[in-house]
């Protein structure tokens, strides 16, 4: 029933996108209306979302990258189009 | 012949100028209400000052027209600087404005209002056409100058509170000539490439400023520029209460750069909380859920079943061992019952003395066997008496027994009829005559 997602497939979760899964586990538990089986899985789920949400809040960039167009002279490569 | 000199026209119109030339200043502003403005598609303006008495004839060219931000309409109150002229071919005067400014409010004042009742009128601040911010923004786009304080405002105050979004930054000017239509081109370039910068939101601004300094985010291009943006942009211009024309159109408002940090991206700690109380909140769930089954199995266990399993067994024995009992026990006392009941039946009959009851009815029997017989007997003599009596009676009364004293009985032979009478036969009939002891003669009737 609930997603079977791999590990690292949470890993590639926007922060947003983590939290309303995280939300939604939250409440299916509450509601009670889970298999004991079931709410173990989604229990361990939710602890990867958490983990992973904190993940993304504690890198920290001190770069500011500039993006102006290609004509103009920046330091930056825009090259890459600043996909990072 | 008199003195009088005769001038031609272009005499006296050349004389006019040159006094005028004199006697006026140089340059001087005039007050007046604008009527019958004229934009020349030359790009010239033609129009008239007046006031309540007179009206003075006014020529403002193109190139000095462009730099005025409002839009001159007629009745409108305005200071107009420049020069009169006395154009001499036209035999009029004319103040040519170089400078136009309305009465009573500033121009770009002026300007601003026109611009937002015209935008306002397109729908450009409609709510229904801003856009949601993206809660959680992790690339941050910004516009706005690289010199200057804002910049640093508004990273300092994203990185405050959001450390983990990554800032991009696209320099412009923002000010002075040219400058919205750079910001716009920005805007438009950064939408262009998105699928490859992928930047949540935008953030557009700068720093406090006169009206003058911030006019080129009071100016169309922008505005339009930030209202076709597919990225939400906020707008984060000036001080508190500087509100321009990118503010009413942008998605959001930061009233000055430092608070653009504030709009754009929440509260790290606060987030982290949440996280927290999520752990926990899923951990109780969890718990809950757990303890539930829990229970349920110790129930379950503490069940009679599970202690002793073969309390089922010995349950049963033991019933079956008490039927037993119940078994036995109401058949023997059926048993005794029955026995008692023949008993007393057998007791009731010896009472009656059977036996001799029986020789005693025995004896009965044959007295009335005998009466019987008897009865029968003198019945029987009776009966035998009558019927001799009767025979006898009977035979007396045979007709054939006259017949031995000589009577004979006659029948047609023919017939068989008896003949009683000599009618009865005809001479030649055969006759049939029985006579005593079943003997029989024929005869013929010769004779009547």
């Amino acid at each position: 029933m609930a997603g079977q997602k791999p590990k690292n497939e949470i890993g590639k979760l926007s922060f947003e996108e983590a939290i309303k899964e995280l939300t939604d586990i939250v409440d299916k538990i509450e509601q009670g209306e889970i298999a004991l089986q079931d709410s173990l899985q989604q229990y361990e789920k939710g602890m990867a979302l958490i983990k992973h949400c904190r993940t993304i809040l504690k890198q920290a960039e001190e770069r500011i990258e500039k993006i102006s167009q290609p004509e103009a002279k920046s330091q930056d490569s825009s090259e890459s189009e600043a996909e990072n | 012949m008199s003195e009088t000199k005769i001038y031609t026209v272009s005499q006296v119109n050349t004389l006019i100028k040159i006094v005028l030339e004199e006697s006026l200043p140089s340059r001087l502003t005039v007050k007046g209400e604008i009527s019958d403005w004229k934009h020349h598609s030359s790009g010239h303006c033609y129009f008239y000052l007046k006031d309540e008495t007179a009206i003075m004839p006014c020529v403002m060219w193109a190139s000095k027209f462009r730099t005025i931000k409002f839009e001159p309409e007629d009745g409108m109150a305005v200071f107009a600087a420049g020069h009169i002229d006395v154009y001499i071919a036209g035999g009029k005067y004319q103040l040519y404005v170089d400078k136009l400014d309305p009465a009573g409010v500033g121009a770009l004042q002026l300007a601003f209002d026109q611009m937002v009742r015209k935008l306002q009128s397109e729908g450009l601040f409609d709510e229904a056409h801003k856009k949601a911010l993206p809660p959680y923004p992790m690339r941050i786009g910004i516009v706005t100058s690289e010199s200057g304080a804002a910049v640093h405002d508004i990273t300092d105050s994203i990185r405050s509170r959001w450390p983990c979004a990554k800032l991009f930054l696209y320099p412009v000017p923002v000010q002075g000539e040219g400058a919205a239509e750079k910001i716009a081109a920005a805007l438009r370039d950064i939408n262009r490439r998105n699928r490859k910068l992928r930047l949540d939101v935008l953030i557009v601004g700068r720093g406090g400023g006169s009206l003058e300094d911030l006019w080129a985010f009071n100016e169309e291009v922008l505005a339009r520029a930030i209202f076709d943006s597919k990225i939400p942009i906020i707008s984060a211009v000036g001080h508190e209460v500087d509100t321009t024309i990118a503010d009413l159109v942008a998605d959001a408002r930061a009233s000055t750069p430092t608070k653009a940090g504030v709009v754009a991206v929440p509260d790290m700690q606060e987030v982290l909380s949440q996280l927290a109380a999520m752990q926990r909140n899923l951990s109780n769930q969890t718990n809950a859920r757990l303890q539930l089954a829990q229970q349920d199995l110790q129930i379950i266990l503490a069940g009679m079943l599970f202690r002793n399993p073969l309390t089922l067994v010995q349950n049963a024995r033991q019933r079956l061992d008490e039927l037993a009992v119940d078994l036995a026990q109401v058949t023997r006392k059926r048993l005794s019952e029955a026995q008692r009941k023949i008993s007393a039946r057998y007791e009731q009959i010896v009472q009656i003395e059977p036996h001799r009851l029986l020789g005693r009815k025995t004896v009965e029997l044959n007295d009335w066997r005998n009466r019987t017989d008897k009865v029968m007997r003198t019945i029987l003599n009776n009966c035998r008496m009558q019927l001799t009596a009767k025979e006898n009676r009977l035979t007396a009364l045979n007709p054939k027994s006259v017949l031995h004293r000589g009577y004979s009985i006659t029948t047609d032979k023919k017939t068989g009829l008896l003949v009683r009478a000599a009618q009865n036969v005809q001479i030649g009939d055969d006759l049939l005559t029985e006579l005593a002891g079943e003997n029989f003669i024929e005869s013929l009737v010769t004779k009547k």
